[in-house]
């Protein structure tokens, strides 16, 4: 059974259509990378996943459970957690703070009014092991929002770690970075992939980060899933090529 | 607890409980009302400073707090002690509502939102003369003692006491609430809501929950007002007092719960100080105000732990 599945899925807004009847498979230990031009629908597949935004049509399983329409936190609790496109922390408060709190939405004890040492305690614990997973424990203790902006990009990577989900997420992991450090967060990133087996759902503009990341590409064009295969294949493809050519009207 | 930080409180503590002895009756008037403001304030902070969440009608809390208490106290025979934490309770469970309501928005709206409640609330005790008793409010409300003693707490020293203890016991309530998990929520969605919720929070409960809490400690410092002034009138739900609390709040020092009872005591000496002066006296204080939200954001309380910290820096630094 795959861990994620998705049909039928739309989301229209008036007349505009954001997502098309859209299915999709993914794979436990999968890493599976959506692609497509600007406006192709990625980032509401995103939200529509993660309950950000609710599907007009069509059903979300994760792990033989339906979650369509399901409030954001709940989807999350449930074991899928996400980064964002434009990086989102907790600016104050250090990158371990920031970590800890994304572990500590996973406690049973996270609404304690008082005390709480204990649930602290073990937050912390997961939130080092996310740190290092992501080579980020030597600036643990820096405000988040003094940090480098790729450092940010992988903190908020971590984060979702901390959280100890069954699906990670990955909204444009090296958007907004230089070539250098793009080139450094997706070393990192390739390395932690490696070793964790994640299953990941990544959306990514770059093609060289998709190529090096991903096990198996979808290709959305104007909400529809135009193409779906193993990388050299989704390469090949003449309308993926067409697509991103600006072709196919 | 540092060395240092521990004989001021030692301090302070020693000066707040030995003040009776000292100080003349209209000095520990004064005293008493500054520190049921000062729990007013602190109120105040929990949601202005540690969770981002600006109420401009928290004269809500403190009005409501007063009426309840009062009503309470003329019309059954209810003990002080009993009515003062009745009243706030009622005031904790009525913001329930409160705070479901206003947290259908965020930002100014959310603002607006609390603003339209206190004014919905101030125009309830024009009309409800039954029960508010109109324009005239509620007048001669006793400190009955009751069957099980505690007579000295209608005594003006007991009475101030009996504020000074549940200024005292609000504190330890909201540092270990602002210390908590939740305490760490609560900052998280200060810091960046969005975020909060994506982790996995149902913020908009959290947001409810601080905003009953706050109502209710606001709501047992306006119960304390009631039994201590003798009445409680359509004042005490002004807009006026909403704006004066977030002054004190602010001008103490936000997101310290020290601060906002410090900027409570402030406020009301200044109050004292300057109307002797000066009728324009509020005028006076705003300039004051403006002053300090210009080159003293962090307030009373940050300018204080500032200088205390640069005295610690010729010591090698002990960690935090």
């Amino acid at each position: 059974m795959p861990l994620l599945e998705l049909d039928g899925v739309t989301r229209r807004y008036g007349a505009l259509v954001a997502l098309d009847q859209v299915a999709m498979k993914v794979e436990d230990g999968e890493v599976r990378a959506v692609i497509g031009p600007n406006g192709a629908g990625k980032t509401t597949l995103f939200n529509v996943i993660t309950g950000t935004v609710k599907p007009t049509a069509g059903t979300i399983r994760f792990a033989g459970q339906p979650i369509a329409g399901l409030p954001s936190h709940q989807v999350c609790r449930l074991g899928l957690s996400r980064t964002f496109q434009i990086t989102s922390l907790f600016p104050e408060m250090s990158a371990r703070q920031n970590a800890e709190l994304a572990a500590q939405a996973r406690h049973p004890g996270r609404w304690r009014p008082f005390g709480g040492a204990r649930i602290f305690k073990e937050a912390r614990q997961r939130a080092d092991a996310a740190l290092d997973q992501l080579g980020l424990t030597g600036i643990a203790d820096r405000p988040a929002g003094l940090l480098s902006h790729g450092d940010q990009r992988l903190l908020e990577v971590a984060m979702a770690m901390a959280q100890q989900p069954r699906v990670l997420l990955l909204d444009e992991p090296t958007q907004g970075l230089s070539v250098e450090e793009t080139g450094q967060a997706v070393d990192t990133l390739a390395r932690f992939l490696q070793a964790s087996r994640m299953t990941v759902l990544l959306v990514e503009h770059d093609m060289e980060v998709v190529f090096r990341l991903a096990h198996r590409i979808t290709v959305l064009h104007r909400g529809t899933v135009i193409a779906d295969g193993a990388p050299e294949q989704v390469k090949a493809d003449q309308r993926v090529q067409d697509a991103y050519l600006g072709g196919l009207d | 607890m540092k060395g240092a930080t521990r004989s001021i409180w030692i301090v302070v503590g020693l000066v707040l409980v030995l003040a009776p002895l000292g100080l003349p009756p209209f000095a520990m008037t004064l005293l008493t009302e500054a520190v049921i403001l000062g729990l007013f304030a602190m109120s105040l902070d929990l949601m202005f400073g540690y969770t981002r969440l600006v109420s401009f009608g928290h004269a809500a809390a403190y009005g409501f707090g007063a009426y309840a208490c009062g009503w309470l106290l003329l019309n059954t025979g209810m003990p002080l002690l009993f009515a003062v934490f009745a009243a706030g309770l009622l005031t904790g469970v009525m913001a329930i509502g409160v705070g479901w309501m206003c947290t259908l928005a965020t930002g100014v709206s959310f603002s607006m939102l609390t603003l339209a409640f206190a004014q919905l609330l101030y125009a309830i005790s024009f009309k409800w003369t039954s029960v508010t008793g109109g324009s005239d409010g509620l007048a001669g409300i006793p400190r009955t003692i009751g069957p099980l003693g505690f007579a000295a707490l209608s005594s003006k020293t007991g009475f101030y006491y009996l504020a000074l203890a549940c200024l005292v016991g609000g504190f330890l309530l909201c540092s270990a609430l602002v210390r908590s998990p939740f305490g760490a929520v609560l900052r998280g969605i200060r810091e960046n809501e969005a975020k909060t919720t994506a982790l996995g929070y149902n913020t908009r409960l959290y947001k409810i929950a601080v905003v009953a809490i706050s109502y209710g400690l606001g709501g047992l410092a306006g119960a304390l007002y009631a039994p201590f002034a003798g009445f409680a009138n359509t004042e005490l739900l002004f807009w006026l007092l909403s704006g004066q609390v977030l002054i004190m709040v602010i001008v103490g020092g936000s997101g310290t719960l020290i601060g906002p009872v410090l900027g409570a005591a402030f406020f009301m000496l200044m109050e004292h100080q300057l109307s002797a002066w000066t009728e324009a006296w509020a005028l006076y204080f705003g300039l004051i105000f403006i002053a300090f939200v210009l080159f003293a954001p962090q307030g009373i309380w940050g300018l204080a732990t500032g200088w205390l910290q640069m005295g610690r820096l010729q010591r090698p630094a002990p960690r935090p």
